[in-house]
């Protein structure tokens, strides 16, 4: 079965392509030509030690923060070469979940997670309650999370709303940024299953970016290396186990230790 | 992208969607009549495009008409299927009651009336904690933060300088101005220095300067504070064995305090200085003769008087800001309407404070 999804997947048009991307950042050269694609309906991880770039890569994708040289397509548009108008009806194919949730704090969770569907769909206000309803429901919180403000909830309950706001245009394309840290492991392996289910059953382009190890082997189908501002490897985790490489090494090492 | 539409299909009492049934779907199609045969199929094959907000509107119209749950679904792609099969398996969480309903006035009566008392509670306790933590400080006077206070004094006194004087130079201008217009129909030209001098030195400037520090200053203080709490850096301090309050309240009052009475000083300069200008373009009279009046009829205790002011207000200003800063609560909501609020309790406080003062010194005839 994995074989024909990468069959069927190898034949689709790039969803994101990176093409020779540089930042300089305070005078610091922190990318120096990354080039890589994600197709449809991957669920694809970004790795690599830190300070090395991965979460400024990611601002650079969803279009907050703009590249030094190089290219960046999503959906075939170049983001940084569009009009802001175009970049608008982008921004409603991707659904973005910020590391700490970024809930807005001054709303209710289920008022969270329709405050993108009042703003970018017709649906009258009480519809878009009821479907701020079903995305929480989805992400498995119960009916009860819908009324409580961001800060009366515990953190994995507010990544889960902070998902299901990500989830609440439908999005063919999602980013994750570290969506398992600050999780306890048994939080964090739910939200990894959560994740491989609503990729799986929503036919979701995944991009992640995780130091989590048990993430990469438990629902990721191909890993991206950030090192040294460049890609260092591109593939499934066993093949990234056989590059020669310290930080590497010492990255899977970390989990061999464990006794896993 | 075809629009969504729902027929019936009466020879096979099937309902048959087709379309693209997207969240981004203008309207969503009106359930088709149906006849009295019971529909037991929903057929799928002409669906183009099915998302969770699409299939969710597909089995909330189905729902509308009766039950849905015996409803077999047919010819459906298998990425269609596992979509609707999802949704319907969370459709019921959609149907919980929406909206609690409003407050009556007597439970918001209620809720302001236990706020207000928090809101007491929390201020009583804050200056024993203060109190406390002054006398224990006063004990041990080598564990006072004098860089914390240099940062302070400088935040509030050095930077707010251009500003305070800007402002009470504008005030005085048109003050003598406007006192001027009216002085020279009588020839009293000369009378405008007093009128100047008294109202600048007396009122204008201490109240408009602290007016104008617990807006720029009060508010920093709070949403400072208030930030600190959300990011748990008191939470950092207190677990270091620190207080709070000797390494963030105390040289932000004594900041204030000692601040203050120099920007009112500033001011009642700046003030004069508008004054003298209007004086010798509009009154004739020249800055030889404004200056010689001045000496005349400017007592020292006027000038006390408003300089003495200037501490107490500026100890209100810190103790609502600071308070409010540390009443924060763990969000950016909480954040700004603490800020708000710092503002006009301490703009309140100033004026009725003025007020007081006013009276006092009637009282005790100075």
């Amino acid at each position: 079965m994995a074989n024909a999804l990468n069959l069927k997947v190898a034949a689709a048009a790039p969803i994101i392509e990176l093409d020779a991307v540089v930042t300089v950042l305070g005078g610091r050269q922190i990318h120096n030509g990354v080039s890589f694609s994600v197709r449809p309906g991957e669920v694809l991880a970004l790795i690599g030690g830190s300070g090395v770039g991965k979460s400024v890569l990611l601002r650079e994708i969803i279009g907050l923060l703009k590249p030094t040289d190089g290219r960046v397509r999503l959906f075939g548009e170049s983001v940084w070469e569009i009009t802001a108008g175009q970049m608008q009806a982008l921004r409603k194919r991707f659904g973005v979940l910020f590391q700490d949730g970024a809930l807005f704090s001054s709303l209710t969770a289920e008022q969270n997670i329709a405050a993108p569907l009042r703003e970018h769909t017709s649906l009258p206000s009480l519809e878009c309650l009821k479907l701020a309803r079903l995305k929480l429901s989805l992400v498995g919180l119960p009916p009860d999370a819908a009324g409580k403000r961001p800060s009366e909830l515990s953190g994995g309950m507010r990544k889960r709303v902070a998902l299901a706001r990500a989830l609440a245009l439908d999005p063919e394309l999602l980013f994750l940024d570290e969506p398992t840290s600050g999780l306890d492991p048994i939080s964090a392996r739910a939200f990894d299953h959560l994740i491989r289910l609503l990729s799986d059953s929503l036919g979701l382009t995944v991009f992640l970016v995780t130091h989590d190890l048990d993430t990469l082997f438990s629902i990721i189908d191909r890993v991206i290396v950030l090192s040294d501002g460049k890609v260092l490897g591109d593939g499934t985790v066993e093949t990234l186990k056989t590059i020669d490489d310290p930080w590497l090494r010492d990255y899977f090492a970390a989990r061999a230790d464990r006794g896993n | 992208m075809a629009a969504a539409s729902l027929t019936f299909d009466a020879d096979h009492a099937s309902l048959c969607a087709a379309g693209a049934w997207v969240i981004h779907t203008p309207v969503a199609p009106e359930l088709p009549p149906l006849a009295n045969a019971p529909v037991r199929i929903l057929d799928g094959a002409a669906i183009t495009a099915l998302d969770t907000g699409g299939a969710w509107k597909l089995l909330d119209t189905l729902h509308q008409a009766g039950d849905i749950s015996r409803l077999e679904y047919r010819n459906f792609s298998p990425q269609h299927l596992a979509i609707l099969n999802l949704v319907a398996r969370h459709y019921p969480a959609t149907l919980a009651p929406l909206n609690p309903r409003a407050d009556g006035l007597l439970a918001q009566i209620g809720r302001g009336t236990q706020a207000l008392i928090r809101n007491l509670v929390g201020l009583v306790n804050f200056v024993g904690r203060l109190v406390f933590e002054l006398l224990t400080l006063a004990r041990r006077p080598g564990h006072f933060r004098w860089q914390e206070l240099g940062a302070q004094v400088q935040a509030v006194f050095v930077n707010a300088i251009p500003i305070s004087a800007a402002m009470i130079f504008l005030l005085g201008v048109v003050f003598a101005y406007l006192m001027g217009v009216e002085a020279q129909k009588y020839g009293a030209n000369l009378f405008v220095v007093d009128g100047v001098a008294a109202a600048v030195c007396r009122e204008l400037s201490p109240v408009i300067v602290a007016i104008l520090v617990a807006g720029r200053s009060g508010a920093a203080m709070t949403a400072q504070l208030g930030t600190m709490k959300v990011t748990e850096e008191i939470d950092a301090i207190t677990t270091l064995g620190l207080s709070p309050y000797s390494v963030l309240v105390v040289p932000r009052l004594i900041a204030l305090i000692i601040a203050l009475p120099l920007l009112v000083f500033v001011g009642d300069v700046a003030g004069l200085l508008g004054g003298m200008v209007v004086a010798g373009r509009q009154l004739d009279i020249s800055y030889r003769m404004f200056f010689d009046r001045l000496d005349d009829i400017l007592k020292l205790k006027t000038v006390l008087v408003g300089l003495g002011k200037a501490p107490v207000f500026a100890l209100f200003i810190g103790m609502i800001a600071c308070r409010m800063g540390l009443a924060a609560e763990r969000d950016a909501r909480s954040v700004g309407e603490n800020t708000t609020s710092t503002v006009v309790q301490s703009i309140v406080a100033v004026i009725l404070l003025n007020a007081v003062f006013a009276i006092i010194f009637v009282h005790l005839d100075i």
